[in-house]
Formats: C-alpha cells, structure tokens, sequence
C-alpha cells in the first residue's frame, strides 16, 4: 500500500480493513500519471538523449514510463528530434491513433520552433505545435536527461489537475 | 598513378575535352569543355582499360548564383582512382543527359537534382520526387531565388 503513503492527503483510510476511500478523479489522475507509457518516436539526436534518459543510469522506469512501439498503447508522443514537412503528415497520424488522453512533449529546439533549422531551411517545420498540440516544451539542442525528467515531472503535474468530466 | 600521373593520364587521353582545375584538394577536379559529350566521355571513362572508373559516387547540382552546374564524383574501386568533373549549365537551358545507361546509380542522383534545382534530365525515365514531400508544390528549393511563405533567410551580419 504504498499509494497510501505518497499521497496521504487525499486517501482516507478505513480503520481495521484494507480499503481505502478516495475520489475517483484522484485515483485516476494518480493512476495515469505514474504510468505514461510513451510512443517511441525517435528522428534525430535528441532520440540519444531520450535513449540515455530510458536506460539505466537516469532510469525512465521510475515514474513508470515505459515506452511502446505502438501509437495504441501510448499515452504520450516525445517527439524526439527534427520533424521535416515530410514527417508532419505521419507524426499527426500517429498522435490521431492514440486514445484519448492524449498528451505530446516536444523535446529540444527543433520541436519547439525550428531550433537550428529555423533559417535557411526548406525542410524543416517551425514547430510541431503547428501540427499537434503541446503539452510540455523541452528546450536545448539537444536537452539533457535531467531537462527532459523536469518536463516528464512537469507534464505529470498538468496530468494530476485534469477532471474525468473533462473527458471528451 | 598517384594524383598527378592521374590528372595527366586524363589530359593527354581527353585534351579537348578537359582542363584541369586547381583546387589543391587530394583529387583532380577537372572542368568538362563538352556537356554534349557527357555520355561518351563517361562511357569511354568506364570502359577504359587503365581507368575503369566503374563508380558514380555522387553527382549533384551546384547553383552559383550566375549559372547552374553539375558536379560529377567518380572512382575506380578496382584501381583506387577518383576524380571530379563538373560543367557549366545556362538558367535558361538546364538540360543534362542522363548517365544511367553508364553508371545505373545516376537514377536516384538525377532525381534529387532534378527536384532540388530543376535541371531536367532527358532519358531519364523515372524523374519523379524523391527527397520532397509527394504533395509539394513550392518550385526548387535549392535555387537561389526560391522562397516560400514560412522561409527565412539568415540575415547578414
């Protein structure tokens, strides 16, 4: 019962039993926060770094992102690397796939605006925000695995407030 | 043959049709006199017992802001050979011969050029977008004078 531990203020336990009380939406947010299961969709160098983020040493399985081939058992795109215009049409289909909900972080410059590419380039998009919406930006060329934990917590906070009436 | 007995080799074989460049790079960079010549020059290149230059190991369009040229990168993988040719093409007649029937690899090489510069290959038989999105519809982009609503050029500093 490790759960009732980490979030003590919105669990109410039963006195003698093993149940506990709780809102629904606690409970889920908790839930889907902690199990963000990301598509790997790796185009240019910050996929090394997003590599380097899953293995070992900085340890992706901590927050229990986990990452999967497939755009129907993900929760989150991190768009890894350059998008090209050609590129575009298929991120979008992939993020289209996934169920709902849904949530995308751009990492590095390239995603968030173009990066190294936003002058003299014919290929690249300015941003993938003109494709998908943006949850969480991740800035650097390419960023650090603690730069991309930071996002992975900050996106977990955003996750945390949403309301199950919300749902679409 | 070392780099100069090469460059020789070549200029005694082909007088008319080469002149030798000087870039001080490892290899010789020769410019084409004949750009109608270009198939039989690249034939008798391939075919040549003591050249065997049996690889195109890249080709690719060059615009210089005054004209069009295509460079041409070739090598022996037998003979250890490698050289680079290139001529000149006019804005108004960018037109080159197609060099499948020497090297087949010319095809997908042509194709980019084609898509990115516009020169137009005749004989090609394939000149279809390669590197472009299928649906693109913006001109040739590597032309100097191309623009599109979402480019930048770096301003100058």
């Amino acid at each position: 019962m490790g759960i009732i531990k980490k979030v003590p203020v919105f669990l109410e336990k039963v006195p003698g039993g093993g149940i506990i009380t709780t809102s629904l939406n606690t409970i889920f947010n908790y839930s889907q926060a902690s199990s963000l299961w990301y598509l790997l969709f790796g185009t240019a160098c910050c996929a090394i770094e997003l590599m380097a983020t899953g293995a070992s040493r900085y340890d992706f399985d901590r927050f229990g992102m986990i990452f999967r081939a497939s755009p129907r058992q993900s929760d989150l795109i991190i768009a890894a690397g350059t998008i090209t215009k050609k590129m575009g049409p298929r991120l979008r289909l992939l993020h289209d796939q996934m169920a709902e909900p849904r949530y995308v972080i751009a990492m590095g410059g390239c995603t968030c605006g173009g990066g190294p590419f936003y002058y003299d380039s014919y290929a690249v998009e300015k941003g993938i925000d003109h494709i998908v919406p943006v949850d969480v930006y991740i800035p650097g060329c390419p960023p650090r695995p603690e730069s991309l934990l930071e996002g992975c917590l900050t996106l977990q906070k955003k996750v945390k407030t949403q309301k199950i009436k919300d749902w679409s | 043959m070392n780099r100069d007995e090469l460059a020789k080799y070549l200029l005694d074989k082909f007088p008319d049709t080469l002149e030798l460049l000087e870039t001080g790079k490892a290899e010789p960079f020769f410019l084409l006199k004949k750009p109608d010549g270009l198939v039989e020059f690249c034939r008798a290149i391939r075919d040549d017992v003591e050249l065997r230059m049996d690889y195109l190991c890249q080709m690719c369009g060059v615009d210089t802001g005054e004209n069009f040229e295509v460079v041409y990168s070739v090598a022996s993988v037998k003979k250890r050979y490698r050289f680079d040719f290139k001529f000149p093409l006019p804005y108004n007649k960018a037109e080159i011969d197609s060099v499948q029937t020497v090297w087949a690899g010319a095809n997908w090489f042509e194709r980019e050029t084609w898509e990115l510069y516009g020169i137009n290959v005749r004989n090609h038989g394939n000149l279809t977008r390669f590197l472009l999105p299928d649906n693109w519809d913006q001109g040739f982009p590597m032309r100097k004078d191309w623009d599109a609503p979402d480019f930048k050029r770096l301003p100058e500093v």
